[in-house]
């Protein structure tokens, strides 16, 4: 349900990441690991404030540091292995991500062949994230399969009781630890690729490392290979589960667009189920599903009449935008970059900025998005929710838990209460 | 490949033309080598290039938006891919009394794509530009050149001068595309920009007699009106700012000022030197951080102009401010008597919130100069007795040695201050509430007694019960 709308030339208050941010972050979730930006220092350093002053925690990252003499006559090849060289003399990372940024995609470095000369000295995985090109989301994408295609071994056997669980950018640490519970609860041994929820989930640790400060092992990923069942959570990342059957064939492959309300997450248990042979979940998931039942029931009379309009990564604001949906609010969608999953709406979308968002807002009653739409509610009174990147307003980001059913009825209570006190 | 084959052409021709981007490689070497920097007369450039692996700090596009973003009445477009702006846009608090739309906090971006990269984005550029000017109606456009749109060899300087010519109001490209340095060569060839584009170009009605311009306080949370008032007061008015609460009208008309006034930012120097050149506009550097250092720069601003009786009026409103200042810190000297500090911060923070602190009544035993310049650590000597060259492996044992209170650093030093039990303040974080001049000093008191008081650093690193 796209519209047809006249194409500024510029962007007035963007909503959109790049790509080169979406990957440091899925280098985060990997342990011991240095996410290296091929790029100006200020590409990194911009990264690594935003997301610092995000998580409230440091950041692990690095740069090439690419200058006006080095953007002219390196190909890539001398920046990356003076970088890997100064790296290594202060840290042993078991993983370098390199990933590329708008100015040296326009060079046109060759990064795997950076990468292949320097494999004796340093484990690295590639890909090309320009940001000229896609957003947060695919930046998260593409690095998960450059690691897939590059670290995991393909293995002929097969464990069914083994998980993997690819989430998408939007999901918070929290919400990847607790879907791994939930998973577990139907004995199943499972990983996340990438794995936030013990690296950027607020723990205090005893010193601040150079390196990211938890996820999942590298032992670990390459061992992945005879995972039987893959679980992607995000248009974003289905791509990544589809890659994966490359790795091992006879592996399954189940994907959720959502994992927010009654019918998202009914199919998600469904579908484990049927891969299981169960015919019940464990008692704890039936009972958050009748406490769901009962908030919606209990949230329709002030959403039902709500206008909502959500900006942010597709994903997201898609997850979100089908939870509202099911209690009645009328929502609008603006996001942050094009999605394949813009035909998937059920309401109003279109791919904008926030001067789209502003005209709109005049008409709804409430705003939910990243802290600069702070200064647009203010200006137009209306109801704030913040989610997406950056969150520079509020603590403790990397617990909110809004999937399955439990977090389903979290999120559908935060939006109804803020808009009952406003 | 077509873009490979596009950009190298340019790059190619640029170069037979002694310049491989638009990029003034000769201003760039000028700047690095400033004269009137004191370490440029023992080391040969003072900037050197960043250390691929081992850098950390904002590029020159960072210090160029830094520098000029503060002026609200201008909007600054950002030449480049989303995220140069996209990651940065609306983080500075930097305070406005521009009375129209604050164009500082809002964000505006071509936001170039693989299209623009093959074809090249001037259309692109004039187009937002005439977009902005048609809606917004600015008092200027600052279009800043970024990494990408630097390598596919954009013509900005042509399509500015022609959207100029169209729109009638200044449209100024500022040069400093994120791979040429960090951030504070991107403040200095910011500051060219305004000297080369802007200064000089509006005649004022009347010239004051007193007129000075302040250089370098962007008006971080109100730090300049903590003390513009004062100088006011004494008889001196602000002709114009770089930028902090700065009008480009202002800043048009900076040549008529009697003093240039740098304000604890060595960045500027180049732009000063150059106003003294041109227009014989002399200027001092002066500090407005804490008690002695606030009635100290306006005691140098004053006698700048050497006019006896307003230097007598000067040290009444002085002595009037450091009475007020001293009645209000009375309830917080008491808590922070016989307190002991270490300060492990970079720049002229080493020393400035160094000689803050002790002005509260607080004991500074040691001061990192690991991030220092020369004059910086010439200046913390006669502040601080210990300097620290490598604070993280020296300030643990020297919280234990001399039985320190309160560690001021930045975030990566919580762990030691946790690990020791003493009281930490974030001076690196961005901060919310202005520590400058007189009024200013009151609220470091204030955040310096909370955390002294707060139980949080001796239970935060507390043993969990089933440790040990």
């Amino acid at each position: 349900m796209g519209e047809l709308k006249e194409i500024k030339p510029l962007h007035v208050n963007p909503l959109k990441l790049s790509q080169p941010m979406g990957a440091t972050l899925a280098f985060l979730g990997i342990k011991n690991c240095m996410p290296l930006m091929h790029g100006a220092q200020g590409c990194a350093s911009f990264t690594k404030v935003l997301f610092t002053r995000h998580f409230n925690d440091p950041i692990a990252i690095q740069t090439t540091a690419v200058n006006d003499i080095t953007a002219v006559i390196d190909g890539g090849e001398y920046s990356i292995s003076v970088a890997i060289e100064n790296i290594t003399q202060k840290v042993s990372p078991d993983l370098v991500g390199l990933f590329t940024t708008g100015l040296t995609e326009t060079k046109g470095d060759d990064i795997k062949g950076a990468s292949l000369l320097l494999k004796d000295k340093q484990k690295i995985v590639y890909v090309h994230t320009p940001d000229f090109e896609g957003g947060l989301e695919s930046g998260w994408a593409l690095s998960v399969q450059g690691i897939i295609e590059q670290l995991i071994e393909p293995s002929l056997t097969c464990n069914k009781d083994k998980v993997l669980l690819i989430p998408n950018v939007n999901l918070s640490a929290i919400e990847v630890e607790k879907i791994k519970e939930s998973l577990e609860l139907f004995d199943f041994e499972v990983y996340a690729l990438p794995d936030l929820s013990d690296s950027l989930d607020g723990h205090l640790g005893v010193k601040q490392g150079a390196l990211s400060s938890g996820g999942i092992s590298v032992e670990a990923i390459k061992k992945l290979g005879d995972t039987g069942l893959v679980i992607t959570v995000g248009r974003s990342v289905k791509k990544c589960g589809e890659l994966f059957k490359e790795k091992n064939t006879q592996s399954t492959h189940l994907h959720f667009d959502s994992l927010v309300g009654l019918q998202a997450c009914d199919d998600f248990y469904a579908k484990l189920l049927t891969c299981k042979g169960w015919s019940k979940p464990p008692s704890s998931i039936q009972r958050w599903r009748k406490r769901l039942q009962d908030i919606l029931l209990d949230t329709h009379f002030v959403l039902g009449k709500a206008k909502v309009i959500i900006a942010d990564e597709p994903d997201n604001a898609y997850a979100m935008a089908k939870a509202l949906r099911e209690v009645g609010a009328d929502v609008k969608a603006v996001l942050a970059q094009k999605s394949e999953l813009q035909d998937a709406f059920t309401c109003n979308v279109s791919v904008g900025d926030f001067e789209d968002v502003e005209e709109a807002l005049p008409a709804c009653d409430m705003l939910i998005s990243n802290f600069h739409a702070e200064r647009l509610a203010h200006t137009y009174y209306k109801a704030l929710l913040f989610r997406g990147f950056p969150n520079y307003e509020q603590v403790g980001v990397g617990l909110r838990h809004n999937v399955l059913y439990e977090g389903s009825c979290a999120f559908l209570c935060e939006v109804n209460n803020l808009l009952v006190h406003h | 490949m077509h873009k490979v084959f596009r950009w190298r052409c340019k790059a190619l021709w640029n170069t037979l033309c002694n310049s491989p981007f638009m990029i003034n490689k000769k201003l760039i070497k000028d700047l690095l080598n400033e004269s009137a920097c004191s370490h440029n007369k023992d080391k040969k450039s003072s900037c050197d290039k960043p250390k691929p692996g081992a850098t950390s700090g904002g590029c020159a596009y960072e210090g160029a938006q830094i520098s000029l973003f503060p002026y609200a009445d201008a909007v600054h477009l950002v030449h480049g891919p989303d995220t140069c702006l996209g990651a940065s846009w609306e983080t500075r608090a930097t305070l406005t009394s521009w009375e129209g739309e604050n164009n500082t906090p809002l964000g505006y971006c071509t936001n170039v794509t693989t299209n623009d990269i093959i074809f090249g984005g001037d259309k692109k550029l004039a187009e937002s530009i005439a977009y902005i000017v048609e809606r917004k109606k600015p008092k200027a456009v600052f279009v800043y050149e970024t990494c990408v749109t630097a390598m596919i060899g954009d013509n900005i300087d042509f399509t500015c001068k022609e959207a100029g010519k169209r729109f009638g109001i200044p449209i100024v490209p500022v040069h400093a595309p994120g791979f040429v340095g960090g951030k504070n060569l991107g403040s200095r060839l910011a500051g060219e920009a305004v000297l080369d584009a802007l200064v000089g170009t509006r005649e004022p009605e009347s010239i004051h007699p007193y007129g000075i311009n302040l250089i370098g306080d962007y008006n971080v949370t109100g730090d300049m009106w903590q003390y513009v008032p004062i100088l006011e007061r004494i008889g001196i008015k602000v002709v114009a700012t770089l930028s902090g609460d700065g009008r480009i009208e202002q800043i048009q008309q900076a040549h008529t000022a009697k003093l240039n006034v740098i304000v604890c930012a060595k960045s500027l120097i180049t732009l000063c030197r150059k106003m003294q050149e041109r227009y014989a506009i002399p200027y001092v550097s002066v500090s407005f951080y804490g008690k002695r250092d606030t009635s100290n720069a306006i005691r140098s601003i004053v006698n700048a102009f050497g006019n006896e009786a307003m230097m007598q009026k000067a040290e009444v409103i002085i002595a009037e401010e450091e009475a007020k200042l001293e009645a209000r810190l009375l309830p917080y000297r008491e808590l922070l008597k016989d307190k002991k500090a270490i300060l492990n911060t970079g720049g002229n923070k080493s020393w400035s919130i160094a000689s803050a602190l002790q002005d509260i009544g607080i004991e500074v035993v040691a001061t990192s100069i690991r991030k220092a310049t020369e004059e910086d650590i010439a200046i913390a000597r006669e502040y601080v007795p210990i300097l620290m060259k490598v604070p993280a492996n020296e300030q643990a044992k020297l919280i234990d040695e001399h039985n320190i209170d309160i560690l001021l650093a930045g975030g990566r030093s919580l762990y030691t201050a946790l690990k020791k039990r003493v009281a930490f303040v974030d001076v690196n974080q961005e901060k919310k509430v202005s520590y400058g001049a007189y009024g200013g000093l009151e609220n470091l008191a204030i955040d310096v007694c909370a955390a002294l008081a707060n139980p949080v650093f001796k239970l935060a690193g507390k043993e969990a019960p089933w440790e040990n």
